[in-house]
């Protein structure tokens, strides 16, 4: 059987090993329009000289050929022809294929704010690419802005502040990771931020930027009537499944490539794993929903049941916050809010009738695993008895006596 | 593959076992020399203690389907397709701890110190002996036992 897997990110290159891991007779082609492997949440340590390519890279360098994978890399997928089950390239190659996983991921978008799309100096922060040009206008660059004050923005800011620029975020909410965060969580990256340079103009937002000569966006214009000067724009304002290539291939999407908890698309042996999926645009989904696209491609009946999203953890200067699920309720939602803070450590606990909706854990996030277990199983604690705070694995202990694996007592 | 087996009505939570994979991971101490007060003094391992159930000792599975190796970004955790277990390579960790997120039982965590890596049981895969801890254990409430996957 062959195999034919577009895309090398985390659902990509999970889907694969999971595939040679079990039947290392599947012939297993995977096709990318980058140069080489590489983890997109570290990009920020290539743009900071932290790490080098091979440094982000999450697999062997050895990895294709140990593993007999055919790797066709700088290479983009322009069509497909589902009856006679083939893969058209840019260079004009038909590849075919047995069963085709489609894990090609998302893009970037410029939003349309007159100036900004026409700018020689804009970039998104999505793929090694970016990076790289990006590196290069830091070479010269004095003053980044940086659109967008989400995770990928604020990644891309501190990497821009180790290379020694300055960097304004400019940010349409009151906060920033307005999505992982409430105010208190929020202030305390924010002040970080501010003590090593950046600059963070909030509720605002671009109007227009003034293009020179050359076509370089030189000047922001914002909302306030504020002016911001950019030698490089940074535009971090969320992204989008990309998958043009299935265009009239009958693939059913909305907004994303449409699959069930097979990961199957509407279309026999094409299957979809990853933000293409637009299920969890998420490092740890992906790989998932790569291994089971994989196991189920290889014959197995698995159901990917992990669409649980609203997770994320962040590190920056040395804190450390894990958010996870309802984390600013409305007031109308009724919820209890508990609070529990230190010099060190800043904890939220958001519940509704029993039920844990989110929780932020700042400072000291050792052993808070559990916690994405309790929310995403919506499971009721009430009858614990016990302060939230003091929650631990330990509450719902119970072991496998077969195997010795924890199971969740509940 | 080789797990360390629970037998929590043994336990009588002397926490010789957090003494025993501190000493582990501290290079050339033992258990009457180790450095507790070490800002590095960190166990892999975690007794907690419930007014019903008694001791509840909390130890990393490495497990079959691993949900840290499954959130790995940057290739850190790999689970060794011959021993099982899931191993850590410091020098590749990024310090996201989505790692620490998606361990449904709580055992990952960030070092102290720096939070520039996973404070994770290697199952002293290093050690002939096999894991400190179940050698320090007085009530072999913890022993390592072969598990078919």
């Amino acid at each position: 059987m062959k195999i034919v897997i577009i895309g090398a990110s985390a659902a990509g290159i999970s889907a694969a090993k999971t595939i040679k891991a079990s039947e290392p007779d599947t012939e297993v082609v995977i096709i990318a329009k980058e140069d080489r492997v590489h983890s997109r949440c570290m990009l920020h340590k290539f743009l900071g000289h932290e790490r080098d390519v091979k440094g982000i890279s999450f697999i062997a360098d050895d990895f294709f050929e140990t593993s007999g994978i055919t790797w066709l890399n700088n290479t983009t997928v322009i069509g497909l022809d589902t009856q006679k089950k083939t893969v058209k390239t840019h260079d004009n190659q038909d590849i075919s294929y047995d069963k085709l996983l489609i894990a090609s991921g998302a893009s970037y978008f410029i939003p349309p704010i007159p100036g900004l799309r026409e700018s020689k100096n804009v970039y998104g922060f999505r793929d090694l690419k970016d990076a790289q040009l990006l590196d290069s206008e830091c070479n010269t660059a004095k003053n980044a802005v940086v659109i967008g004050a989400g995770l990928v923005g604020m990644d891309a800011a501190v990497a821009m502040m180790e290379r020694g620029l300055k960097v304004t975020v400019i940010e349409m909410t009151d906060a920033v990771m307005s999505l992982q965060l409430d105010q208190k969580s929020a202030q305390a990256y924010q002040q970080r931020f501010e003590e090593h340079g950046a600059e963070f103009i909030l509720n605002d937002k671009v109007v227009s930027v003034d293009v020179d000569e050359v076509g370089r966006g030189k000047t922001i214009h914002l909302a306030s009537g504020k002016v911001v000067p950019a030698d490089v724009i940074v535009i971090a304002a969320g992204v989008r499944p990309a998958f043009g290539f299935i265009t009239g291939s009958g693939i059913d999407t909305n907004h994303a490539i449409l699959v069930g908890d097979d990961l199957q698309t509407n279309i026999d042996d094409i299957y979809a794993a990853g933000d293409v999926t637009g299920i969890a645009g998420i490092w740890p989904n992906a790989m998932k929903q790569g291994r089971i696209a994989a196991l189920n491609m290889l014959g197995e009946k698995r159901s990917y049941e992990d669409r649980y999203a609203l997770k994320n953890t962040v590190n920056f200067f040395g804190l450390t916050t894990l958010s996870l699920g309802n984390i600013n309720p409305e007031p109308e939602e009724n919820c209890e809010i508990f609070i529990c803070e230190d010099r060190h450590n800043y904890q939220k606990v958001v519940l509704k009738n029993g039920v844990v909706q989110g929780v932020i854990i700042q400072g000291n996030i050792g052993g808070t695993g559990f916690w994405q277990y309790l929310i995403k199983n919506k499971i009721d604690i009430s009858g614990k008895n016990k302060d939230v705070f003091g929650l631990s694995y330990a509450d719902f202990y119970d072991q496998d006596q077969q195997t010795g694996e924890y199971r969740y007592a509940v | 593959m080789k797990r360390i087996i629970i037998d929590r009505e043994k336990c009588d939570g002397c926490l010789n076992c957090n003494i025993a994979c501190i000493s582990a991971h501290e290079e050339g101490s033992n258990f009457y020399t180790v450095n507790m007060l070490s800002p590095d003094a960190e166990t892999r391992n975690f007794i907690k203690f419930d007014a019903q159930k008694g001791y509840l000792p909390i130890f990393c599975r490495h497990c079959d389907e691993p949900e840290c190796v499954l959130s790995c970004m940057s290739g850190a955790l790999e689970k060794d397709p011959l021993t099982g277990h899931v191993q850590y390579d410091e020098s590749k960790c990024a310090a996201c701890y989505m790692c620490v997120m998606n361990c449904p039982y709580g055992v990952l965590k960030p070092d102290k110190r720096t939070r520039t890596k996973v404070i994770k049981c290697d199952f002293c895969d290093d050690k002939v002996d096999g894991p400190s801890c179940v050698k320090a254990c007085p009530k072999k409430a913890i022993e390592v036992k072969e598990v078919s996957l």
